[in-house]
């Protein structure tokens, strides 16, 4: 005796009887599976525009390579991997980021899951991630290594 | 107790409002839990802490949730769908061994034996009828893949975050129905599925749970197929 427990809800144009409550059970049935697919597709939505928030921080990177501006480039980087930058040779991030070794250019393709974004330039792949205060910068100047993971010369 | 549930709304829902409660309950029981294991791997893979409401729109939740009712639905798809031709010798779970198939009109009150209180697409024909007699399976069947679909999509998402933080490629939709990962969550969850059904079909020859629909009556045989009590 469903229908009872819907009584008062039925949508106007859906007849009484039987029938009627057949087709309000089926539109509560589609409601439910329509509820299942949002939960897939709640992954797949808004991504257009942390794609172009995530190209435009790989973009400022490579700005700053291209131009040697070393300190800009480490405002870019999380802060983890300045840190282990920074202490991996001793010195301040500005010091130890080395512009002319990396390679540089324009963002041609970026890729967002979650909170993580890879980011293809002319020549190099760069790898992000999403922090409180916007996109940061894991790993830059990063080559394939087949089935393993890139070997990158920053925050490899 | 009883006096006070007699005639009520929740005594003659009892089933559908207890096991909704507890499904709501464990629902949000997973959220909470999830967060915690989900900000856990966030501090060690360097990314940022998310709240509740962010967690649970997220695709590690949307993976999760979906993972499991698939394999729930698809579960009960088969058992619907498999009783109607397997049976077995003892069980309540089980019809006679004579009744394998899809039975006689007579039987399940179809075409000219439709009774005056059968359902209106029963009394239809056609094809109202034959999408209605299979209409809990089709339903069941059709959940089932809307969320294995739901787990592709968001399993998919939450598969190249960890790729990407792990500094490899992320892959397609088709790369990752193929993976390993996807077939990792899927089977562990159907191999508990149907290990649960089958062994309540053959639990159930044995042993008795008394007042329960799901057991014989506890003083009948273990040869007696389908009664329960």
């Amino acid at each position: 005796m469903y229908w009872r427990a819907v009584k008062g809800r039925r949508p106007p144009g859906l007849p009484r009887g039987p029938e009627g409550n057949f087709r309000w059970m089926f539109r509560k049935t589609l409601a439910t599976m329509c509820g299942v697919v949002v939960l897939g597709g709640a992954a797949a939505c808004g991504t257009g525009q942390r794609e172009s928030e995530a190209s435009a921080v790989a973009e400022a990177f490579s700005t700053a390579i291209a131009s040697g501006d070393a300190a800009a480039a480490c405002a870019v980087l999380s802060p983890e991997t300045a840190e282990a930058l920074a202490a991996s040779e001793g010195k301040p991030c500005e010091e130890s980021l080395k512009p002319e070794e990396l390679p540089s250019g324009a963002v041609s393709d970026v890729q967002v899951w979650g909170d993580r974004a890879q980011a293809r330039t002319a020549g190099d792949v760069l790898f992000l991630v999403e922090l409180d205060e916007g996109w940061k910068v894991v790993a830059a100047g990063c080559v394939p290594q087949g089935e393993r993971p890139y070997l990158c010369e920053v925050g490899g | 107790m009883k006096r006070f549930l007699r005639g009520s709304f929740l005594r003659d829902n009892g089933l559908s409002a207890g096991f909704g409660a507890m499904f709501l309950a464990a629902l949000v029981g997973q959220a909470f839990a999830g967060q915690a294991d989900f900000n856990h791997r966030q501090l060690v893979e360097g990314g940022s802490p998310v709240t509740l409401l962010q967690y649970v729109t997220s695709s590690d939740f949307a993976v999760n949730v979906a993972e499991n009712w698939q394999s729930e639905y698809l579960q009960f798809f088969l058992y619907v769908f498999a009783t109607v031709w397997l049976v077995q010798r003892g069980s309540p779970e089980s019809k006679p061994m004579d009744q394998i198939g899809t039975e006689s009109d007579k039987k399940q009150k179809t075409g000219r034996y439709a009774t005056e209180d059968s359902p209106e697409w029963v009394k239809a024909g056609g094809w109202r009828t034959a999408v209605f007699s299979r209409s809990l399976g089709i339903v069941m069947a059709v959940i089932f893949l809307l969320s294995w679909t739901a787990q592709s999509i968001s399993g998919l998402s939450v598969y190249n975050a960890e790729l990407i933080a792990d500094l490899q490629d992320p892959v397609s939709w088709l790369g990752y129905v193929g993976s390993a990962e996807f077939w990792n969550r899927t089977l562990q969850n159907w191999q508990s599925e149907l290990l649960a059904v089958g062994s309540l079909a053959v639990m159930s020859v044995y042993l008795r749970q008394r007042g329960s629909p799901e057991s014989k009556p506890v003083g009948t045989s273990h040869a007696k197929t389908e009664e329960s009590g």
